[in-house]
């Protein structure tokens, strides 16, 4: 277990730097660290954790390497309602908008999943990829239509973790970080459950578990952090695909640990992402195009070492 | 060769329809025809006393209210060609950015294109006559911009040597974006006497970051970005910056952004206004 180990050393001091540097870098005044950037770290490590540990259940639920956060189509359209809300003019209420959209897209997507009354795999992934593609030509039309809104969009659509938080929002947030983290632990407790039923379905049912249950209830549950992430820090891609295996090179086998790592190296990577996207130029550029760039020549190097 | 033969024959009936109702189209007389593309030449042309001359503008061309009965030809990004040609026009005026790109289109279909696009204040009397040239009011043209120049000037004079409040000037909430002094508005802030906050950024308008704002401990906020004063005054981490405690933040209602965000005959006005909110106490 060596590899573990590094992995974990590796983790645990990037970790610290990485966090060291975000709150204190340029020595700013304590309202500063407190009132601004430590409600961002917040958000941004919360981001990566949802988005790294959703990718790790769905590559192994649905049985698919290339699965992540976004393949179900609940981010478009969790996009979709968070834009519309923006150009109409309420920006405050954008996250609003976007937990509409993820509760409809995944009502939508979980009716068309169904056949007969009984859950089908490759039904799931087809309406989820289905969907997607209606909600982002839903966008691609409300940003022809509202050109001057083009920066509300493309914050939702690359990524934002500055979201402006009033105190408002701010406690509303944290009641609603509590949930995901609930969702989040409760994900965990579900991990040896994945783990026998990535085995078949005939299986796992035959050892006592409630395949379509589980399954049910993991969809409903991570498309509802998804469309709390999507709704403040918009979408971010990256992280849910490949942070899993990253953590699976270190972590062979076992979803209760793959995932745990997950989480951990998600929140630290994004964190990164984020730190490079705020310094690397005069402006902040979009932190999507950081985990992207950054993490597949990672990636790639990687597999070339394998 | 039946087929060929009626086909040429369909070709020529065709043909002469085509040729048939390009010809009936009434010739214009004296007049010029112009399609303005931006509300900002529009605005000009008008208060140029042209705005008879106008057969088309884009829908963001609201002012004056008699722009209004003005045919549409589409909106300031997507704009239709078509439209434009079937209203025969003497002159189009365009603007930049995404105008660039249909002006050449125009152009190339054999129109007469001029792409308009005042970038500084001190560009505002000189299009100014340009388009009073172009449109036959060279006299108004002249008028306009000489009390244009001279009222910029005056303002100018006014505002030299005095204590400069720093000003926020907000156009968008998530993500906070503001201006730069190489944009238009950011100049219209510092000849009105303000300094704005973010003189140097990479683009005339960009992201900046709610820490450079606090940071920067600003007097004044305009905010453009569609929030209240209540929800700017709860954000985390604003309560130290003097425009909040002093409650100097001022909104669409106090400020018009058309008469600061746009080159106008009305920016001489919106300089004015501004000018009153940063010194309210006279000078």
């Amino acid at each position: 277990m060596t590899r573990g180990r590094v992995f974990a050393l590796l983790l645990g001091v990037a970790g610290v730097l990485i966090v060291a540097f975000y709150l204190f870098g340029g020595g700013p005044d304590a309202n500063i660290v407190t009132e601004l950037r430590l409600p961002r770290l917040i958000l941004t490590v919360f981001t990566g954790m949802a988005l790294a540990g959703i990718g790790s259940v769905y590559q192994l639920m649905l049985a698919n390497p290339l699965a992540e956060p976004y393949i179900l189509g609940i981010s478009s359209g969790s996009a979709f309602g968070a834009i519309l809300f923006g150009v109409l003019g309420l920006t405050l209420l954008m996250p609003l908008g976007g937990f509409i959209g993820a509760v409809a897209t995944l009502l939508l997507v979980w009716r068309l999943a169904q056949k007969k009354g009984s859950f089908d795999r490759s039904r799931l992934l087809i309406a989820g990829v289905i969907a997607g593609m209606f909600f982002a030509a839903g966008i691609s039309l409300v940003m022809y239509l509202f050109q001057q809104d083009t920066m509300i969009i493309l914050g939702t659509l690359m990524g934002n973790l500055g979201h402006i938080f009033t105190r408002g929002e701010w406690s509303f947030f944290l009641v609603l970080m509590g949930f995901s983290l609930l969702i989040l632990a409760w994900l965990w407790f579900r991990a040896p459950a994945l783990d026998i039923m990535s085995g078949g379905d005939v299986y796992a049912g035959s050892v006592g578990i409630n395949v379509s249950r589980v399954r049910k209830e993991i969809f409903f549950l991570t498309s509802l952090l998804i469309g709390i992430t999507v709704s403040y820090a918009g979408i971010i891609g990256f992280v849910g695909l490949i942070i899993p295996h990253v953590v699976r090179f270190f972590v062979p086998s076992g979803q209760k640990r793959v995932y745990l790592w997950s989480l951990a190296a998600g929140g630290i990577f994004l964190l990164l992402g984020d730190l490079i996207a705020k310094n690397i130029a005069a402006i902040e550029l979009p932190v999507g195009v950081i985990t992207a760039a950054v993490g597949c020549p990672f990636f790639v190097w990687l597999m070339l070492r394998k | 060769m039946r087929p060929a033969a009626g086909l040429i024959g369909t070709l020529l009936l065709l043909l002469i329809l085509i040729t048939g109702a390009c010809g009936s189209g009434e010739e214009a007389q004296g007049r010029k025809r112009i399609v303005v593309l931006s509300p900002e030449v529009a605005e000009i042309v008008a208060a140029l006393g042209g705005a008879g001359l106008m057969v088309g503008v884009t829908q963001e061309c609201d002012y004056p209210p008699e722009l209004a009965g003005i045919e549409k030809v589409g909106n300031f990004g997507a704009v239709s060609k078509e439209a434009i040609l079937a209203l025969k026009p003497d002159l189009v005026f365009s603007s930049a950015l995404e105008q660039e790109a249909l002006a050449t289109d125009l152009a190339k279909m054999g129109l007469s294109v001029t792409q308009i696009y005042p970038q500084k204040l001190d560009d505002l009397p000189r299009v100014v006559l340009e388009i009073g040239n172009l449109i036959g009011k060279p006299a108004e043209a002249k008028a306009m911009a000489d009390s244009l120049s001279s009222g910029i000037a005056a303002l100018r004079a006014q505002t030299a040597g005095l204590d400069r409040p720093k000003v926020y000037l907000e156009i968008y909430r998530d993500p906070l974006m503001s201006v730069s002094d190489a944009s238009f508005v950011g100049e219209v802030i510092e000849t009105a006497g303000g300094d704005n906050i973010f003189s140097e950024l990479e683009r005339d308008y960009a992201r900046v970051s709610p820490e450079a704002v606090v940071q920067a401990r600003p007097d004044i906020i305009i905010c453009y970005s569609r929030d209240s004063l209540d929800s700017i005054l709860a954000r985390k981490g604003w309560q130290d910056i003097p425009a909040l405690r002093d409650r100097r933040v001022y909104f669409e209602s106090d400020l018009d952004p058309d008469l600061i965000q746009q080159a106008t005959p009305r920016t001489l006005e919106g300089l004015r206004n501004l000018h009153r909110l940063i010194y309210p106490g006279g000078e």
